[in-house]
């Protein structure tokens, strides 16, 4: 749309039209690190004071937290391979935002992407592997995508609210999925479709052929597989069609003012479901990398939180894709860190969900950061992080 | 302009103290990595009785869930006190969070050199075994965990949880004047839950082949159906208002919500009663004392304090061992049970275990 752009990193939020200042453009760039850097911060050290006051010592628990995801190459898999998904149930939340729609679905798109990947990963065997992964990965696409225009379609012909709909397929989605599983009871009751019969009383899939799995970069104990690449590499098409496309442009319009897409001609129906169906897919999608390229089964232990935790990456990074691609990096390495942290502190893993909680809390309410550090809010600020702002 | 510098000011601010905090975390990190391998090799040969370090690695939930973590994690601790070692060094555990995390959870402990990882659940099955063939100067410890192919440094503890719930269908059908009893249980989507349920159908059949036996199980996914304890308790009041009097609660505080809610019924103790399951009830949950009558139990605790001490003995088990079920001691309900009826437990307890009765459920 403009020459002006700066490089990849950390494009301007928001404003379909960048000033070509550069000082302005660093000025945006650090206004917009700014609450999400200072939401992490707060949550740490709030963090530590909760576990001062549980009696527990605050800078084990971070040294631990540290060497567990950067301490040693097994630390960085496991950092790599929990930011993954989070990457792209991040976008999925993201996209959506732009479009003014609040994805709380997600985690439903998760499920049913990995099942939809599991179901064409068990079948055709003798495929060839550039056939069978692509076509498993589509399926979870197509699965996701399904399952987030539903919620898209009825809030724009029956004007449901997307929050309720996508909440309540959740549960569809994750009771759908404990079905096709199901190993059957004690009378007889069918099993389900996807059952692995040798799997005796448990409740799971068999493993996807090797010809559907997504192969590894680094083999096991690291489990890196090639997921990470597309997750990247779809950042990158999103964040092209979001700012560079004429599609992108019309789901932002839409998100910042509908009316105005209306009365400029867009067709805002269809840029909704569009968007829903975008971001439905890309939950997909995580879903069925995760099913193809590290678990290899569907079981009922696979639930979707990820698709929540794709909230959290999704407002820290400011509902920007390099930006969500970062906070999927922080995240991931929360999580990465958080076994090191219990084994060598005795800090129950429990307080990273909660310093999690304060991030996510911190970020969707930038007015408590502006109020502790006396930030001004500027009268015409490009970047306040709000809603898909 | 002034907002602007100080907003600079705070990210310097910012950025001093980030390095600051890695200053004192880099030096560290590496220096502890070090000392691990070192006590590797230091612990890993021989294994005398004082290097003994014991890891527990729980299934997705807490190490005091009252129940199957819990009662593991106390085995592990009744065995590491007896043997002298010392919570935090000579055994700890590690709290799943994501069940993608078990393999990471276990090399944990090979790392440290812990020479007994005991790992809770059927759902690491996968991953245990996996660690113990990488690992063979190790022992593993899998509780649910039923081997097919035994290897030498695993033992698998699993149970015979149809036998329990068969002895508490047996003591329900019994003590029934209705003819109507009733179990409310965790999903069928694990194995334990299901053949409690079946075992205890069974069980009732068998003493009295008319009964109505209302077996309910959750409905909700994996992750809801041990923590449903409304649940647990409404559809125990429907199953008292469809004439049960005698209730089977079995999955987690799923199952303790329907105990408490016979508990708290009228009649509780004289014509109602509950059978609460894996552990002695009576001990875990007092608000159920009113109406239980016995637990439905497998001996968790004992089975793996004794697997750990065959292992120390030099006599490691390896395959399948079944640990000891049965029922728990009727407590203060001793003389509403009749005299017959403990005959004819007792009984019914002894074919079970030398193979004479079989309960009927196949896996």
């Amino acid at each position: 749309m403009t020459s002006a752009a700066p490089t990849a990193t950390t494009p301007p939020e928001s404003s379909p039209s960048p000033e070509s200042s550069n000082a302005a453009t660093n000025r945006r760039i650090l206004d917009a690190l700014l609450i999400p850097i200072l939401a992490v911060f707060t949550a740490l050290v709030i963090g530590g004071i909760i576990m001062l006051i549980f009696g527990d010592n605050p800078i084990a628990a971070y040294r631990g937290l540290f060497s567990g995801a950067f301490g040693d190459a097994r630390g960085w898999a496991a950092t790599v391979r929990k930011m993954t998904p989070l990457i792209l149930t991040g976008l999925s939340v993201a996209v959506a935002f732009k479009a003014g729609l609040f994805n709380i679905g997600a985690s439903g798109q998760f499920i049913m992407g990995s099942v939809a990947s599991v179901a064409v990963g068990i079948n055709f065997e003798g495929m060839s592997p550039w056939l069978h992964a692509p076509l498993a990965l589509l399926a979870g696409i197509a699965a996701g995508a399904i399952w987030g225009a539903i919620p898209g379609i009825l809030k724009v012909y029956t004007g449901a609210h997307e929050v309720i709909v996508t909440i309540m397929l959740n549960y569809v989605a994750s009771l759908f999925a404990s079905w096709t599983v199901y190993a059957g009871g004690t009378r007889g009751q069918s099993t389900g479709p996807l059952w692995d019969p040798t799997a005796g009383a448990r409740s799971e899939t068999p493993d996807v052929l090797a010809s559907a799995q997504l192969p590894w970069i680094f083999a096991p104990p690291y489990r890196i597989h090639w997921g990470v690449a597309l997750a990247l590499i779809t950042t990158v098409v999103i964040w092209w069609v979001i700012y560079r496309m004429t599609l992108g442009f019309e789901i932002r319009t839409v998100g910042e003012n509908p009316r105005a897409a209306k009365y400029a001609g867009m067709k805002v129906n269809w840029v909704v479901i569009l968007a829903m169906i975008i971001a439905g897919g890309l939950a997909g999608l995580a879903g069925g990398i995760e099913t193809l390229g590290l678990n290899h089964k569907f079981a009922t232990e696979f639930t979707g939180a990820v698709g929540f935790d794709g909230i959290t990456t999704a407002l820290l990074g400011q509902n920007n894709p390099f930006g969500v691609v970062l906070a999927s990096f922080l995240i991931g390495a929360m999580d990465a860190g958080g076994t090191r942290m219990q084994f060598d502190s005795g800090v129950s893993a429990d307080i990273i969900g909660v310093i999690q909680g304060l991030v996510l809390a911190f970020v969707a309410a930038p007015l408590i950061v502006r109020q502790i550090y006396r930030i001004h809010v500027q009268v015409k600020s490009s970047s306040g992080p709000g809603w898909g702002k | 302009m002034r907002k602007q510098s100080r907003l600079y000011g705070l990210i310097t601010l910012m950025a001093v103290v980030a390095m600051l905090a890695v200053a004192c975390v880099a030096p560290v990190a590496p220096a502890a990595a070090p000392a691990a391998p070192a006590d590797t090799e230091a612990a890993a040969p021989a294994a005398p009785a004082a290097d003994i370090k014991i890891g527990l690695v729980t299934d997705v939930g807490r190490i005091n869930d009252r129940s199957f973590n819990q009662s593991t994690w106390e085995g592990v601790v009744q065995i590491g006190t007896e043997l002298g070692l010392v919570e935090g060094e000579g055994f700890k555990y590690i709290e799943t969070q994501d069940p993608k995390d078990y393999a990471d959870n276990i090399q944990q402990f090979v790392d440290a050199g812990f020479n007994i990882v005991v790992t809770v659940g059927f759902a690491l099955a996968e991953a245990t075994n996996a660690a113990a063939a990488e690992n063979p100067d190790m022992y593993f410890i899998g509780v649910d965990q039923f081997q097919g192919e035994a290897l030498p440094n695993v033992a698998g503890l699993v149970f015979n949880e149809d036998k329990a719930g068969f002895l508490a269908g047996a003591l329900a059908a019994s003590l029934s004047k209705t003819g109507t009893i009733a179990a409310v249980l965790g999903t069928d989507l694990v194995p334990p839950v299901v053949a409690f349920g079946a075992g205890y159908e069974f069980g009732a059949k068998y003493i009295n082949p008319d009964i109505n036996v209302t077996t309910t199980f959750h409905p909700g996914e994996i992750s809801q159906s041990f923590v449903d304890p409304e649940w647990g308790a409404a559809t125990a009041r429907q199953a008292l208002d469809q004439g049960a009097d005698i209730i089977f609660g079995a999955g987690g505080q799923t199952g303790n919500g329907a105990l408490q809610e016979v508990a708290a019924a009228e009649g509780a103790g004289t014509t109602l009663f509950c059978i609460g399951v894996d552990t002695d009830q009576w001990e875990t949950l007092p608000a159920a004392h009113p109406c239980l009558v016995s637990s439905a139990m497998k001996l968790l605790t004992p089975s793996v304090a004794s697997i750990v001490q065959q292992y120390v003995d030099g006599a490691p088990v390896s395959g399948n061992y079944f640990g000891p079920t049965g029922l728990a001691p009727f407590h203060d309900f001793e003389a509403a049970v009749p005299q017959e009826v403990k005959d004819k437990l007792a009984e019914i307890d002894a074919a079970l275990q030398d193979g004479s009765l079989q309960t009927g459920y196949v896996p």
